[in-house]
């Protein structure tokens, strides 16, 4: 069981870290869903104990392990309200620039950069 | 006990009304400053407490110990937690002086505020996550502060890197559990004593990449120069003089308190990739025209003495590392502040800033260095003392070459309209305050001492 949720982890791990690298926007924020759903899956293989549920215990059996369902759970609804909120920056960039690639991102900011260059070379000139 | 419910309670209460509020309207910008204001006042209370009277101990709910959540406020916490609600509390006075531009903003820092405190007065391995991500989740929309395509590129690029080192740190709480079968921080570190080595290095290397990330040292620093460059002077500010402060604390507390037999076997590696922060930010920055970049350089080679402090580690690195960090968040917030403004006063405040990072007496970063050279001396090793010196003439050179570029140019179209006095007066009071810790660094010294030592007796 151990190894199956291990698997499970690395291969989301893994899909993850794929998608992170990726000029979409949108493919990033999957690759963090997939990371975090990784992590949610690791807590849950942490403490894994086979029993009855812990609210109504009966002497002399085993009892399943609640601390790593709670922390489960904490960890989805963190991991939801922080997507959302990625989401939400994802969607105002594409809003403001009217692009969601990294590449197109980054020649915009070139652009930009290229523009203020006469500027420094003013300030470094004066500096020397 | 009382004491230390009300003030993680305070900000909660107060930063969840102000969220839902126009934070644009003056007197709402304001009260948030007022919370901020008590938060501190409240804050330095505990510490006076804590540093007479030794840790203060409180069990969620009633349970026991065990059951509950233990929230615990030591020497350590304590100082960082003075520290950075003194940053927050400077930058929101900051931004209320002509109002803040976006509505969220006074209730977001002190959301920040309450996770901030949380995550520094908790002694929880699962509850410092949550913490934390209140804490983040908070600096991710403050990042996006200002609303321009270049800030919110700046706030992308910082919440998915940190998201990620969010995930890390998440996937060491599990091995944490999986192999110590607790999570409050001090049953975890009999449990790491107990458990296989290598379980224990894997879990200790994840805390390690997740609070590196957050501080920005050198292999982890990638993400460090747009997001403080890109972001609004005061989110800079906040961004570096508290949220940052994660990352140190994290180090001290993770490394020295729970792992302390993987540090000492991490120790050279830690000295070396501390060193490469130092040189590697050091020479970057000289060469940076750009104010706001050459500062976040800046800070990735000043955390770089923080890390050389902690991997030599012992009663003189450990207090040496809390002083450093608590200086550096000073400096790094006050020039930060300092580098948006123009007009009287503000060289000034700049100069202190800029010979505190240095390390010129009388700025508090003299003692800082003088701690650190210490460390050096205590470690028996040239070569650190030799790189530290180089790591603060590096400083020395780029902060006085930004200086004569910014303040002694001719330029009459660069700094013609000039920052509002309030604006001004408030950085100079923050150089009084560094100023002030350079001259009479007693009290913050014996606070670092307290907190190495606590340590120093969990670990023999």
């Amino acid at each position: 069981m151990n190894l199956a949720f291990a698997t499970g982890a690395a291969v989301l791990f893994g899909c993850g870290a794929y998608l992170l690298l990726h000029r979409d926007l949108f493919r990033v924020v999957g690759g963090i869903a997939l990371i975090s759903q990784a992590a949610t899956l690791t807590l849950i293989a942490s403490g894994l104990t086979r029993g009855r549920a812990p609210i109504s215990p009966e002497p002399n059996e085993p009892v399943s392990d609640p601390v790593p369902q709670a922390l489960a759970l904490t960890a989805l609804v963190i991991g939801l309200a922080t997507l959302a909120l990625l989401l939400a920056l994802v969607h105002r960039l594409t809003v403001v620039l009217r692009t969601a690639r990294h590449d197109e991102l980054a020649a915009q900011e070139a652009q930009h950069e290229s523009r203020l260059e006469p500027d420094r070379q003013r300030d470094r000139d004066e500096a020397t | 006990m009382t004491l230390l419910a009300t003030v993680l309670l305070v900000p909660w209460v107060a930063g969840a009304l102000l969220v839902g509020l126009d934070g644009r309207r003056r007197p709402l910008a304001w009260s948030a400053v007022a919370v901020l204001a008590v938060g501190l006042v409240l804050l330095v209370a505990l510490t006076v407490r804590v540093a007479s009277a030794g840790p203060v101990q409180l069990v969620t709910g009633g349970w026991p110990a065990g059951v509950g959540i233990v929230l615990r406020a030591d020497a350590l916490g304590a100082t960082f937690a003075v520290v950075s609600q003194l940053v927050l509390l400077v930058a929101a006075a900051h931004e209320a002086i002509p109002g803040p531009r976006a509505r969220s903003f006074p209730g977001l820092v002190v959301l920040l505020a309450a996770g901030l405190t949380g995550l520094f007065l908790t002694g929880d391995v699962f509850n410092f996550y949550v913490f934390f991500e209140v804490a983040m989740t908070a600096s991710y929309a403050l990042a996006a502060y200002g609303g321009r395509p270049r800030q919110l590129r700046a706030a992308l690029v910082f919440a998915a890197v940190n998201l990620l080192g969010s995930f890390i740190f998440l996937l060491s709480v599990a091995g944490t559990y999986r192999i110590t079968g607790s999570l409050a921080m001090a049953d975890v570190a009999d449990g790491v004593l107990r458990a296989g080595a290598n379980a224990g290095l894997l879990v200790a290397v994840g805390f390690f990449v997740a609070f590196s990330t957050k501080l920005g040292l050198f292999p982890f620093h990638f993400w460090l120069p747009t997001v403080y460059a890109g972001s609004r002077p005061a989110v800079a500010a906040i961004l570096s003089g508290a949220v940052a402060n994660i990352g140190g604390y994290g180090l001290i507390r993770f490394g020295a308190g729970i792992f302390p037999a993987q540090l000492r076997m991490a120790a050279t590696a830690l000295v070396v990739l501390g060193a490469a922060s130092i040189v590697y930010g050091g020479v970057l920055a000289v060469s940076r025209g750009d104010t706001a970049e050459l500062l976040a350089y800046s800070a990735i080679g000043q955390v770089g003495y923080v890390l050389v402090a902690v991997g030599v580690g012992g009663p003189v690195g450990l207090a040496a590392a809390v002083f450093y960090s608590v200086v550096n968040a000073l400096n790094k917030a006050l020039l930060f502040l300092t580098a948006g403004l123009r007009g009287p006063l503000v060289a000034g405040a700049f100069v202190v800033g800029a010979l505190s990072v240095a390390g010129v007496p009388p700025a508090a970063g003299f003692v800082g260095k003088l701690t650190l050279f210490r460390t050096g001396v205590a470690a028996g090793s040239p070569a650190l003392v030799v790189l530290l010196l180089v790591g603060s003439a590096l400083s020395l050179l780029y902060m006085f070459m930004n200086y004569q570029r910014q303040f002694w140019r001719s330029d009459p179209a660069a700094g013609t309209t000039v920052s509002p006095l309030p604006r001004r007066a408030l950085v100079a009071v923050l150089a009084l305050l560094v100023l002030a810790l350079g001259l009479w660094a007693e009290p913050l010294w014996q606070l670092s001492q307290q907190a190495a030592d606590l340590f120093a007796r969990e670990s023999g």
